[in-house]
């Protein structure tokens, strides 16, 4: 153990930089140490803390298992990785960008599904017209199944989808999806539509402490002084 | 990149699928013994089952419990969450046509993902010990003998000051048959009985605004199809669908569409569900006390509300009656009309040995009737079935408690 504290943030891509312009906004200048293509890198002014640069994926892992102290990663991912999330990340700044919304989505010519009520009942016919279950194909399989749950919709099967989602229903791999969708595009090029009440999580990127993290003198001060850059908005 | 190795890891795995195994087990012998003696052919179900199975009968809901893995050859399996539907399978392999009576008892372990941290009332392997029993022709009698059998195994054992909690899911199937109600709102209303949440939403909505039809083309092309003919129904659908550029897609036929939308187009000719029969539904599954004093209840709602559930009251009736010829102590039984709704398979008499007091780890013992299990995993027919099973662990730990 160094005793520090570690940092993680999103490896690549938008969500890379948009986290880095959002903590120089709030006066914390991240960099990478050694080379450009590391995941080493730190923040200026702040000796005691390291940053990691993670797949967002793993950095939801991470903050579960207390492997690192602080992490950026998408709400969605916190949730659907993190059994009882609340208990054990600690929301400490929802960040703004990062967007996007996980969804139900069925074909546009389902006309007699607009809820998911309607949804429950097309599926139990759909049980009983062709002996099995409506498949809904997703990566999202505990928000899904802890979603459909609470809204008492259980005459389904999860078919895990890692890539191109919006095309199971087409492919007949599918009947209905569960999936991320920011202006809704995709899913009606798809011919796909969303339900009314058929919204799981508004997701954005968030700041997340980790309960299970153990803390030295010298990263509990560190996460104060960070914490305190994020307790008012820019 | 390397991270900090976590301080505090998951859940730790028990090196030990059991405390006080030696004690289990010599539980489980004098168990299995009880069950041998009332004619229980001692059955040995796989561990590892087709996860199809149990995640298509139960639901997804039961994978969130469930060990579910993939083998080499893309197989999706699972540990056994509980021994009865392994227990069926059985019986379906040995007689195809679910014709034949057999009784079968079990002793072995069940998995199940335990939320939060497992201890060792809530484990995350224990031990089921039971019984199925099936193709018995007297349902009262048998759900008597098989409460008797379980209670006596349970005494053997040496719990005391235990109750029984019982409920029965026919009662309620057929206060819905006797409700002057259109079939498919009883269908709508069954189906939800397992959620209670779901199932008052379903009832205030039959009860203010039966149909919903938010789009108003959509609505309109409803009160145009015919009710008479489904065949046509079905081209008028066709025909919108064509005319709004909306293919279809995927397995859900036009079919199933037309019959949702002349359900919708009825109800919205149909009057709301009248306050008396909301009143009356919710009044019955108040219900619950000392199981004479519940059939009571039942029966005088019904008579107020001159609804006709004379048969399955005297069914109920008789079954009390020969529970008490099995000298079981019917003081100590309760009758819950809400009993049961977490177990979907269920159709019949329900039931579960409670220690007062113990919360999760004080249920002991449960069981019910299922007769139509067999037909939804592959029998021909539906047939009598009925099992109950020990969770071994909790009945050791309760004896110990009570010393």
């Amino acid at each position: 153990m160094t005793g520090k504290l570690i940092l993680g943030v999103p490896s690549k891509g938008r969500l890379m930089e948009q986290t880095a312009d959002d903590f120089a906004a709030r006066g914390l200048a991240l960099a990478k140490t050694g080379h450009q293509r590391g995941y080493r890198g730190e923040i200026a002014g702040f000796p005691d803390v390291e940053v990691a640069y993670l797949s967002a994926s793993e950095i939801a892992r991470h903050l579960q298992l207390g492997r690192i102290h602080l992490g950026v990663t998408g709400e969605d991912l916190i949730r659907e990785h993190i059994p009882d999330a609340d208990k054990r990340c600690d929301l400490v700044a929802k960040l703004g960008f990062g967007r996007a919304d996980v969804v139900v989505a069925v074909p546009e010519c389902w006309i007699d599904v607009a809820t998911i009520a309607d949804l429950e009942e097309a599926a139990a016919i759909f049980y009983r017209e062709h002996g099995r279950r409506l498949r809904v194909a997703t990566k999202y399989m505990n928000l899904t199944r802890r979603f459909f749950a609470e809204k008492g919709l259980v005459s389904y099967r999860i078919v895990e989808s890692l890539g191109a989602t919006e095309g199971t229903p087409a492919a007949q791999t599918a009947e209905i999806i569960v999936d991320i969708t920011t202006t809704g595009t995709t899913l009606r090029a798809n011919r796909l539509k969303t339900l009314s009440n058929g919204t799981i999580l508004r997701s954005q990127a968030c700041l997340f402490a980790s309960i299970a993290a153990p803390r030295s003198p010298a990263s509990g001060a560190a996460e104060a002084r960070i914490r305190q850059h994020f307790a008012k908005s820019i | 990149m390397r991270v900090e190795p976590s301080a505090f890891p998951q859940a730790e795995t028990p090196a030990e699928s059991a405390l006080r195994f030696e004690a289990l087990e010599a539980q489980a012998e004098q168990i299995m013994g009880v069950f041998a003696r009332a004619g229980y052919e001692r059955v040995a179900p796989s561990f590892i089952q087709p996860a199809d199975i149990f995640l298509d009968r139960i639901g997804e809901a039961l994978r969130n419990r469930t060990y579910v893995f993939t083998d080499p050859d893309g197989q999706e399996l699972c540990l056994r969450p509980d021994l009865t539907i392994p227990a069926c399978r059985i019986y379906l392999e040995r007689n195809p046509e679910a014709d034949a009576e057999a009784r079968y008892s079990y002793n072995g372990p069940a998995f199940r993902y335990q939320p939060g941290e497992p201890d060792a009332l809530r484990p995350r392997e224990f031990r089921q010990a039971g019984i199925e029993n099936f193709g018995e022709a007297d349902r009262e009698q048998t759900d008597a003998e098989v409460l008797a059998l379980i209670l006596e195994a349970i005494r053997l054992a040496g719990l005391t000051g235990f109750e029984v909690r019982c409920g029965d899911l026919g009662l309620f199937r057929a206060l819905l048959g006797a409700l002057p109600i259109p079939a498919r709102w009883r269908d709508r209303l069954l189906h939800g009985f397992w959620r209670p949440g779901a199932f008052h939403s379903a009832l205030r909505q039959l009860a203010s605004a039966p149909a919903s039809l938010p789009d108003p083309r959509v609505a309109a092309l409803a009160a145009s199809l015919d009710p008479q003919n489904s065949l046509t129904a079905e081209q008028q659908v066709a025909a919108f669908l064509d005319a709004n550029n909306l293919a279809m897609l995927g397995a859900r036929n036009t079919g199933e569409i037309t019959s949702r939308l002349l359900s919708a187009a009825a109800d919205m000719r149909e009057q709301p569900l009248s306050a008396d029969v909301v009143e009356l539904v919710e009044s019955y599954l108040a219900i619950s006390g000392p199981a004479d004093a519940a059939l009571a209840a039942i029966a005088s709602l019904m008579n107020e509300a001159r609804i006709d559930l004379s048969a399955p009251l005297d069914a109920c009736r008789r079954r009390q009656m020969l529970m008490r010829e099995a000298d079981i102590d019917m003081s100590a039984m309760e009758f819950d009309t809400d009993f049961g709704r977490q177990f979907e398979y269920y159709s019949g008499f329900v039931f579960q040995i409670e220690m007062p007091g113990h919360g999760i780890a004080g249920q002991i013992a449960g069981g019910g009737r299922y007769d139509g299990l067999l037909a939804s995993i592959g029998a021909e027919r539906d047939a009598p079935a009925i099992g109950s099973a020990i969770h071994t662990e909790r009945l050791l730990a309760a004896k110990g408690s009570g010393r």
